[in-house]
């Protein structure tokens, strides 16, 4: 059984092939490991201010374009001040 | 739940998509198929940083250049209504043939979905059909167990 039957349902993290990290509630995915994502928000990483969260709902995420699939734990997750966090945003995945 | 299930029940909703060069296609979804290309109607799209629009009365979009669909919120609850639905209406074919055959309903069904498998090797005509049979699959399991649990009481 693939390993992502265990996330079904579970807040995840997501890091696409041009190196955007979305967050949101995995609620399905096939063999191409497109996935569906609910509640769906983009985490805009920055050097010079907090970490900007954009929500975005229900989205279908292709295969082809994910690079991690990540399990957040939802209490750590709640803790974090993002707000300051600054962080160089991720570059797209080289081929 | 599948993400083609998921786009199937969108069919007719707006929705954007983003595709791999950057792109983004807002419109309404007219119809998918198992490799996720799809026909959008009326439709805006814009370059990849935001300053150009073209509007088109229709688009295909090839699947494969797809990066991702935002999808309305609502759809996800309506894909969960047809596969109950679904399932209610098997629940109620089960009852039917467990009433005329002397044998368990648990041995009914599996005994069918076997042959299934049987012919596989002769049925090689790739996507569609092969969906078709993973959807009955998933739908009998779902329901099967329900109908035990009944049967036990």
């Amino acid at each position: 059984m693939s390993g992502l039957e265990s996330y079904i349902n579970h807040t995840v993290s997501i890091i696409t092939a041009d190196g955007r990290n979305f967050i949101g509630t995995l609620k399905g995915f096939d063999q191409t490991i497109n996935i569906i994502i609910d509640e769906c928000h983009e985490r805009v990483f920055s050097t010079t201010s907090g970490i900007e969260q954009i929500v975005l709902g229900l989205h279908i995420i292709r295969g082809d374009n994910i690079a991690v699939i990540g399990l957040i734990d939802e209490t750590v997750d709640s803790r974090l001040d993002l707000a300051n966090i600054r962080g160089e945003p991720l570059g797209p995945v080289v081929h | 739940m599948l993400p083609l299930s998921l786009l199937k029940t969108a069919q007719s909703h707006p929705m954007l998509v983003e595709l791999k060069n950057g792109e983004t296609y807002n419109g309404h979804l007219v119809s998918c198929d198992s490799w996720m290309n799809i026909n959008l109607r009326d439709v805006i799209c814009t370059s990849k940083d935001g300053d150009r629009f073209w509007r088109m009365p229709e688009c295909y979009i090839r699947g494969s250049t797809i990066k991702y669909l935002r999808i309305p919120d609502e759809v996800i609850d309506m894909v969960k209504e047809d596969a109950q639905a679904k399932s209610r209406n098997r629940t109620e074919m089960n009852k039917n043939r467990g009433g005329n055959s002397s044998q368990n309903q648990r041995g009914g069904r599996p005994g069918g979905n076997r042959n299934n498998v049987g012919n596989r090797p002769g049925q090689g005509y790739g996507g569609p059909g092969n969906n078709a049979m993973r959807l009955g699959g998933t739908a009998g399991q779902g329901n099967r167990l329900p109908h035990a649990a009944k049967n036990r009481k």
